[in-house]
């Protein structure tokens, strides 16, 4: 957890100092009519010292501390970081291409390619969600989804 | 009399069969939640809310608070057959609900699970009809100032009573309340962390920030390890627990009761916090304490009862005085505000269908959950059969397409997925999401409450000391931060542990 603590500490330290000169631009006003920044800036110091508190905690005791953090298995990062490129593409995508497109294509990569499983398997479950997430959001739960390309066959 | 009428009232609007069905649909969701794992309340919440919009208040509330205690009673399902708890607030019933599954008697467990849940949901609900008036009255004294502190305590409650280090947790606290400043500051017209960027101009939506948060950093920590489930594939006989469970549970479901509803009334308490604290106060009160992660009903019973009665509880601070009590209260808090209705000590007067309408459901959506629950196992058990590697598409869809529903906005799904990133690495550094959701949430409440306090003392901070409500809850939140470094509790986290 130590070198763990100390990453974090450091980044909670510069985002703790990042605030509290912001906020001091913003203002900290008067006792008797607090600024915009006031609380915001007296938070950050706060902040900053719980995090330089972790620090020191980090760096004072000894490495006889469990590991939290069990680090990934090759395997693991690499479904963590297709599945995130997939989402992310489709909040990207979806407005341009729309929401059926996008959502076959997002069922398609996750099934077919980071879980691996059988074309078939694939493409038939992704037809079947499309359809029934289609009915449940646009149609029973109106909720207005882009329709991108297939614009102009009105759905 | 007055009360008689009031509950009269609710009873006419929870009846109503568009709030029976909505009331149906919550709980029947929230079980389902609450038996799939990686998917709790405060995602499924933040997933339907935007669905929500288009129906009155009262049923939105009613749907959406179904799945909050619903979840409660579906986690347990889980927990005993499977090991691996629906959600949070049923950690502790997988320590003995499973060992008691493995002797064969997940009947029983299940039973008590829901009978327990059932007692103590209801007695929660009446406690909440008879207190939540008379609450409603004090709040009405408050002020700025006592705002201000009852929301100090509710960060401090949180923070003390979380898992993982107080430190790390206050943090998040402070995080998720700068988080919240995030936008236009309304006293002065000035825009505050926003950098130029329109998207921010409004604030950082909780909606996504929860979706994330909670839903996608499940998801992406999930996928990094396959979660075996051994499904017990006894077959589940005898749901009724016998007699003798009933004597040994009944006094553990009262105190559970009572332990669940107060934490859950405290700001910053709440379902998880109510069942690992009932734990640890049936271990301690037992003849036998060397039963307990064996198999020993008290340690099912007094869990269970507890964070249903939380749940229950947990509406007072946000029907009476318009402060969450933690994430989930949070989240209905906005769905409240987003249909225009202003919880607080005046929502009882000003919307009281919303009122009693709400708390009168609670008591319909526990029988039906009572019903739901025990001869349904059996398709529960089949949902669990889902494959994860089907279920997660599932779960990352929802999300993307309910954080897009709220403003029709990409950037609400990327900051969800930031969220998402966000929530993950802080799962894997060992920081806690609740208090950061709480400051968030209480944030924008507590600055206001705070520079309006110092502007009607004209800078003088005394104002919070010499109100003395104020005073009292002060004294409270110095105890709780003071009390662990001089006693050096042993946190409810090496519970889990264990």
């Amino acid at each position: 957890m130590n070198k763990a603590d100390r990453i974090c500490g450091i980044f909670w330290l510069v985002f703790a100092v990042l605030v509290s000169i912001e906020s001091y631009r913003l203002g900290l006003g008067t006792l008797y009519h607090p600024g915009p920044g006031f609380v915001f800036f007296w938070a950050a110091i706060v902040l900053g010292i719980m995090s330089l508190v972790i620090l020191i905690q980090a760096w004072g005791s000894k490495n006889s501390e469990e590991s939290g953090i069990h680090y990934l298995g090759k395997l693991s990062i690499r479904k963590i970081i297709l599945v995130l490129i997939s989402v992310f593409l489709y909040a990207l995508l979806m407005e341009k291409l729309g929401f059926i497109p996008i959502t076959l294509l997002l069922f398609i990569f996750l099934l077919g390619i980071v879980e691996r499983k059988g074309w078939f398997f694939t493409i038939s479950t992704s037809i079947v969600v499309t359809a029934l997430a289609y009915l449940l959001f646009e149609t029973w739960l109106k909720s207005q989804l882009p329709k991108g390309v297939l614009e102009f066959l009105r759905f | 009399m007055d009360m008689l009428q009031s509950v009269t009232y609710g009873f006419q609007v929870a009846l109503q069969p568009i709030n029976l069905i909505y009331c149906f649909f919550g709980v029947l969701i929230g079980t389902l939640v609450g038996v799939l794992p990686g998917l709790g309340p405060s995602a499924a919440i933040a997933l339907l809310l935007p669905s929500t919009f288009k129906l009155a208040p009262v049923s939105a509330i009613i749907m959406l608070g179904g799945i909050y205690y619903g979840a409660m009673y579906g986690g347990s399902t889980t927990s005993i057959l499977v090991n691996i708890p629906g959600e949070a607030a049923s950690v502790v019933t997988c320590l003995d609900g499973y060992q008691m599954a493995k002797k064969g008697r997940a009947g029983p467990a299940l039973g008590i699970a829901a009978f327990g849940s059932f007692i103590a949901g209801t007695l929660a609900i009446i406690a909440l009809t008879l207190l939540g008036p008379f609450l409603a009255n004090i709040a009405l004294k408050f002020g700025p100032p006592e705002y201000f502190s009852l929301m100090i305590v509710g960060l401090m409650v949180l923070t003390y009573l979380s898992s993982g280090s107080m430190i790390k947790s206050l943090m998040m606290a402070i995080v998720g309340l700068i988080l919240g400043g995030i936008g236009m500051d309304f006293i002065s017209g000035k825009y505050r962390f926003v950098y130029g960027l329109q998207v921010l101009a409004d604030g950082v939506g909780l909606v996504p920030i929860v979706m994330g948060l909670f839903g996608i950093s499940e998801v992406l920590l999930n996928l990094e390890t396959e979660i075996k489930r051994d499904i017990l594939t006894t077959r589940v006989k005898n749901l009724l627990p016998t007699l003798k469970d009933w004597a040994d549970s009944i006094w553990s479901i009262i105190r559970g009761t009572i332990v669940g509803f107060f934490l859950g009334i405290l700001p910053g308490g709440g379902a998880i916090v109510a069942s690992f604290a009932s734990y640890a106060i049936e271990k301690k009160v037992s003849n036998h304490p060397e039963e307990f992660g064996k198999g020993a009903i008290q340690g099912v019973a007094g869990p269970e009862a507890a964070n249903n009665a939380a749940a229950g509880g947990s509406f007072i601070p946000l029907l009476t005085l318009g402060i969450p009590s933690n994430a989930v209260m949070a989240i209905l808090l906005g769905a409240l505000m987003i249909h225009g209705v202003k919880p607080g000590p005046l929502l009882i007067k000003e919307a009281p269908d919303v009122f009693w309408g709400t708390i009168v459901s609670m008591y319909i959506g526990n029988g039906m959950l009572l019903v739901l629950n025990l001869p349904l196992i059996g398709l529960w058990v089949q949902v669990l059969k889902v494959p994860y590697y089907l279920l997660y598409p599932l779960i990352l869809l929802f999300c993307l397409i309910g954080s897009y529903s709220i403003g029709n906005n990409t950037s609400d799904v990327i900051l969800m997925l930031i969220f998402g990133v966000v929530g993950y690495l802080m799962k894997k550094f060992r920081y806690d999401g609740a208090p950061m959701v709480l400051g968030l949430v209480l944030g924008p409440m507590l600055e206001e409450s705070f520079r309006e306090s110092l502007m009607i003392s004209r800078g003088d901070f005394s104002i919070f000391i010499f109100r003395p409500i104020s005073l009292v809850f002060l004294v409270v939140a110095i105890l709780l931060l003071i009390i662990p470094i001089i006693t050096q509790r042993k946190k409810l986290s090496t519970l889990e542990e264990s």
